[in-house]
């Protein structure tokens, strides 16, 4: 008996391709086992996410196995087109080790990311209830998931965010004591104002106000995050009441200045102020972060964060795989005995 | 054999000062070794009351005679204040800033010439116990304070220098660390007042105190009570509150042991 793996991912295949072969989630388990009778398995689980799909098995022959692997994917997907320049195989100790490097963010699209964990968690619950696992596959997934804890707890593979959105949600949640209590407005709307407000509501940030010049496009996003809208003129008058400012406008001028900024810090008593400046030109006046409270970030400072957690994630590489390492010894010995 | 139980206690908070250096430098919040450092520091501080205890009752009073007795009293009502105070706020790392501040008190204690026989200006009275007692309570919860005052200090500068160091993560946030400090403040001076009301009565009872003490007593007490109105209705928060919070204490300090080498 032996593992074989076959499947694509972000590196091997484009989205148009993978996009054409994910599996729906709510229908994991039944084309689990249609693969199970199709390819003559015994044992099977499906992975699919937006950035890989791939099929862990356990079939008597390995040389039988890939080929009949490739052949579902295509008459599952009705697919027309060969597959085969965009999927790898791997066997045995190889799928071992691809797995661990999977659920622990190794091979994510975003070094270290930990959403992968949920995904495959769910895909071999999936697998499960459709009884298309036996002792090899639950050894091979559970394994994997105590592998994934023992590596975010002992490494520093998870440790920071690598996208500004949640490099500034991380600093917020360093300046105040509960997000939920926190208002948060954006000057401007623009993409990366917009995923940094999601973010920042995402992880509870109380009341939103969006304030824009459009009134229609300001209207929308409010509603979409479930926000306030609010006059571009208005904005000094709400200011006090804030906490997170981000401001994304096309002023050619800088709109929040130290001299504006003193008396507003009075009036909200000196409480801490996080400004986030994704203007280009600048939006907010530099001298401001020399007033105490005041945590000014731009575009530049957490691009830089972001790249400095990256840094740190990718130093922890080669400890990662040397913790997978040894794992992968284990349970392939395991399997060896088991089944040769 | 009390010198011994504080010895031994200190040899576990050294443990957890090295324990606290080594989470620094990863800059990883590992939940075991959290769960270490704590069960380090209760360990600590029952030997420093099993030392306390002894010292009382060979004493036959309060262990509170000299210098170094009231030392290792401010040691051991800090950690009763970080016992009291960490899991009820889960202030992550509070255990690691309080660890090396338990050490200091303590390793200055035990190796300074301070521990010799002193017979106090006053005579014996329960309420003067009461009075040092209170007042060394008070000592321990504005040594948290200070603790608190110093992770804000560094979080505060952290995020102001725009590139956080390994311990960003692991300390609170700077407004969370602010509203901790200024109950930490409340208590130590309502703690100062109690202490201070218990020396007035004691006067009235053993006779004056000698004025350099009544001078430094109330000199401190002013200083809290103004650093406490500055936090609370001054809206003093961030840097500025954190520096005047580690400021004072150490005005405290000075004045105490100043105060104690004057009386000896």
């Amino acid at each position: 008996m032996n593992l074989v793996l076959v499947g694509l991912n972000h590196c091997s295949a484009p989205v148009a391709v993978r996009e054409r072969v994910a599996f729906p989630r709510a229908k994991l388990g039944e084309a689990t086992c249609e693969l199970l009778g199709a390819a003559k398995l015994a044992e099977a689980a499906i992975v699919s996410t937006c950035n890989r799909v791939e099929i862990y098995t356990l079939a008597a022959d390995a040389e039988q196995a890939g080929p009949a692997l490739r052949r579902y994917l295509h008459t599952y997907h009705k697919l027309t087109e060969p597959l085969d320049g965009y999927l790898y195989e791997r066997h045995n100790r190889d799928c071992i080790a691809h797995l661990m490097n999977v659920v622990c963010g190794l091979d994510s699209m975003v070094l270290g990311e930990t959403e992968i964990l949920g995904q495959v968690k769910d895909a071999y619950a999936a697998a499960q209830l459709a009884g298309a696992t036996g002792a090899a596959l639950n050894r091979l997934f559970q394994k994997a998931f105590a592998a994934a804890k023992h590596i975010r707890s002992t490494t520093a593979i998870t440790r920071g965010s690598t996208s500004v959105a949640n490099v500034a949600v991380e600093l917020a949640e360093k300046i105040f004591r509960d997000l939920t209590q926190s208002t948060v407005m954006v000057i401007g709307t623009g993409t990366m104002s917009e995923a940094t407000a999601k973010a920042l509501r995402s992880r509870g940030a109380g009341t939103l106000l969006v304030c824009g010049r459009d009134r229609e496009k300001s209207g929308t996003l409010a509603a979409q995050l479930g926000g306030r809208a609010i006059h571009y003129d208005d904005w000094p008058v709400e200011f006090s009441k804030v906490d997170i400012v981000i401001s994304a406008t096309a002023s050619p001028h800088p709109i929040v200045t130290r001299e504006k900024l003193i008396p507003l810090m009075k009036a909200r008593h000196n409480r801490p102020l996080f400004l986030i400046d994704i203007g280009v030109p600048r939006d907010i006046e530099t001298g401001c972060d020399e007033l105490e409270n005041v945590y000014l970030y731009n575009m530049d400072d957490m691009q830089q964060i972001a790249k400095d957690n990256l840094a740190v994630r990718k130093r922890e590489i080669n400890i990662c795989r040397e913790l997978i390492a040894e794992r992968v010894t284990r349970l392939a010995e395991w399997l060896e005995e088991r089944y040769q | 054999m009390d010198r011994y139980c504080f010895w031994m206690a200190l040899l576990f908070y050294v443990a957890a000062s090295a324990l606290t250096h080594r989470r620094l430098r990863s800059g990883r919040a590992v939940a075991s070794l959290h769960h270490i450092n704590v069960m380090l520091m209760v360990a600590g501080f029952l030997l420093q009351l099993a030392g306390l205890v002894l010292r009382g009752m060979n004493l036959q009073r309060c262990p509170l005679t000299n210098l170094f007795e009231m030392q290792m009293f401010i040691a051991w009502a800090l950690v009763l204040f970080y016992l009291l105070i960490g899991p009820s706020y889960r202030v992550s790392f509070l255990g690691a800033f309080t660890a090396p501040m338990v050490t200091v008190l303590m390793l200055t204690g035990l190796v300074a010439p301070i521990d010799k026989p002193h017979m106090p200006a006053l005579k014996h009275s329960p309420w003067i116990e009461f009075h040092a007692g209170i007042g060394i309570l008070a000592c321990g919860a504005l040594a948290l304070a200070f603790v608190v005052a110093a992770m804000d200090f560094v979080q505060d500068r952290q995020l102001k220098s725009h590139h956080p160091g390994p311990t960003f993560r692991l300390l609170p946030a700077v407004e969370q660390l602010d509203v901790i400090g200024v109950r930490l403040l409340k208590l130590g001076v309502a703690l100062l007042t109690i202490g201070m009301l218990g020396g007035i009565i004691s006067e009235t009872v053993v006779g004056a105190w000698p004025w350099p003490k009544v001078v430094w007593a109330w000199a401190t007490w002013l200083v809290y009570a103004a650093l406490l109105a500055a936090r609370t209705v001054g809206n003093w928060h961030g840097r500025r509150a954190a520096v005047a919070t580690m400021a004072a204490f150490v005005f405290l300090l000075t004045a105490y042991w100043g105060m104690s080498w004057l009386a000896r």
